[in-house]
């Protein structure tokens, strides 16, 4: 048999999803194989697609607040925040000063909630059991912090256009505070759970490399970029809410590949520890919610509002026509972007790896199909 | 800062670009680019060169203007920039002729390859010369159906959808409904 011949054998399709474990979602990944090898892979999406834009164009623009926290739930109220940000800036609405720090207190919490659901599930996705048992016992705590002043655990509609739903209280101060505490000792544990594993490191580095260049031809923002060393974050680049006031860094990687990503999200919670540490420190006195009129009127033209979401760069662009109910909606996500990187760097690895390159990627598969 | 938008917007226009300056605060974009359709690619080649990356491409559909007939089918295409090193945001936007062909740049910019195919699902608007325009979010039977085109009766110009250049609170002189129509019902 010629080699050719025997090459020819080999190739097959696999499809991976949309059940497998690793696509955390009914993500499809259309597998070209030869062997162990992945030749050509092909993602395929929308089974979860429930156009959320049109929702968005159907209804006066408070009526799309909880859809939301149904895109990316698992950090949902950066969502939230982009929208009501977005609203404001359109109809011109003032929020007082301790909404706004409430805001990016939750936000930030959410924040790092998501990176801890993260971290386990990725080193599940690479076999190890136990991290993930450990993230979610510190993710429980937030869950019940955000629950105690949003009424909910996952899918928050927590802010209003002009401040928030109601006012935190010195309960939810001291818990918080008792959080932050409580996470940093934990930082050892991890530490030497996974970051020092070398089964860990060897299934991490120099895999799914993606070099700056790479990232700036397919839009690829958050935590998957700065792995990279681009140190680009909106909170920092194009600073809104009272993200000024905060003394924080943007944790960079080197080289970019799953190892840089991983750390990079790490010391991400650290940086976000510490913005709400400062927060609490200076949380300002006064109302948490403007007078705001019933019917919100959208005045007409367009309008963009960039927040950072747990993922990335997330993109409200909004075209009103004098109603309250927006003419356009268009919803940025980062993961939708991020992924489309695949066929190119799943090319010619192993199909292990390409397990590793995808959860190290952070994939919430509802943002994607919206 | 301003002054770099105000190179970039020059650079623009040398380049042969309608590009004007808008206010951040109240838009959250530095520079609007009007493009023909022709200029789309050219555009894209620049604003890769000069180190932008893409943020979106999505569709607008309009009622066409009647009046004075131009070609255009109404459906415009929005694409947005941004960079990574500086808060820098661009907005183009080109309307789509009666053929509904628009260039594609998805081999300037490899991450557009996505939006278009979504663009294409959502509103119909066909990207000549991208390789694989297949459904994305919607499935392979609905080809041809586009969920994001809007009903005749709902349809509004671009110029009701745009800012007013002088005064930006004014409302057009229809009364707004009231609040009991659209929210206790």
């Amino acid at each position: 048999m010629l080699e050719s011949e025997y090459q020819e054998q080999n190739r097959f399709f696999l499809n991976m999803g949309p059940q497998h474990p690793s696509t955390h979602g009914v993500l499809l990944i259309v597998l070209e194989m030869n062997g162990e090898y992945v030749l050509d892979p092909q993602p395929v999406l929308g089974f979860i697609h429930r156009m959320h834009e049109k929702m968005g164009e159907s209804r006066p623009c408070p009526g799309f607040m909880p859809n939301t926290a149904r895109m990316d739930y698992v950090c949902a109220l950066p969502y939230n925040h982009g929208y009501v940000s977005l609203i404001e800036r359109k109809a011109g609405i003032e929020v007082p000063r301790r909404a706004e720090y409430i805001r990016v207190i939750t936000s930030e919490l959410n924040r790092i909630a998501s990176h801890l659901l993260w971290l386990g599930a990725y080193l599940l996705d690479l076999g190890a059991f136990t991290p993930i048992l450990y993230g979610f016992d510190d993710r429980e705590h937030i869950l019940d912090i955000l629950e105690s002043v949003t009424g909910s655990r996952l899918t928050y509609c927590y802010y209003r256009f002009g401040g928030v739903y109601q006012d935190i209280d010195d309960k939810f101060v001291e818990a918080t505070r008792a959080f932050i505490k409580r996470l940093r000792k934990r930082y050892v544990i991890y530490e030497k759970l996974v970051t020092q594993n070398i089964i860990f490191i060897k299934r991490t580095e120099n895999i799914g490399i993606v070099s700056p260049d790479m990232a700036l031809r397919y839009g690829i923002t958050g935590p998957n970029l700065r792995g990279s060393g681009v140190a680009y974050d909106v909170r920092k680049n194009e600073p809104y809410s009272v993200y000024p006031e905060f003394d924080f860094e943007i944790p960079v990687g080197e080289q970019g590949d799953c190892l840089d990503r991983y750390m990079v999200r790490v010391r991400e919670i650290e940086q976000s520890l510490r913005i709400i540490e400062q927060a609490l420190d200076r949380l300002p006195d006064g109302p948490v919610r403007s007078k705001v009129p019933k019917t919100i009127k959208l005045s007409p033209g367009d309008c963009n509002f960039a927040v950072e979401a747990a993922r990335g760069e997330l993109s409200y662009y909004l075209v009103g026509d004098g109603t309250s109910t927006p003419y356009r909606l268009k919803v940025r996500v980062p993961s939708y972007s991020n992924l489309s990187c695949l066929p190119e760097l799943g090319r010619g690895i192993l199909l292990p790896d390409l397990v590793s390159i995808l959860g190290s990627f952070d994939l919430v598969i509802p943002e994607m199909d919206r | 800062m301003d002054k770099i938008i105000k190179d970039f917007k020059r650079y623009f226009i040398d380049q042969g670009f309608d590009a004007i300056e808008t206010d951040h605060e109240r838009r959250g974009f530095h520079l609007e680019v009007v493009l023909d359709v022709n200029q789309v690619r050219k555009f894209a080649e620049t604003a890769y060169e000069l180190g932008f990356y893409l943020v979106f491409v999505a569709g607008l559909h309009v009622r066409p203007d009647e009046e004075n007939d131009n070609g255009n089918s109404g459906l415009e295409v929005v694409y947005q920039f941004a960079r990574y090193d500086r808060p820098y945001r661009v907005k183009a936007r080109a309307s789509v002729p009666k053929n509904l062909n628009i260039s594609s740049i998805s081999d300037i910019y490899h991450g557009a390859d996505w939006h278009e195919r979504e663009t294409r699902d959502l509103f119909g608007v066909i990207f000549d010369g991208h390789p694989n325009l297949k459904p994305l979010l919607l499935s392979e039977e609905d080809v041809n159906f586009h969920p994001l085109l809007k009903e005749e009766a709902k349809l509004k110009t671009l110029h009701e959808v745009s800012w007013s250049p002088e005064t930006p609170k004014s409302d057009p002189d229809k009364p707004e409904r009231k609040p009991k129509d659209s929210l206790t019902q």
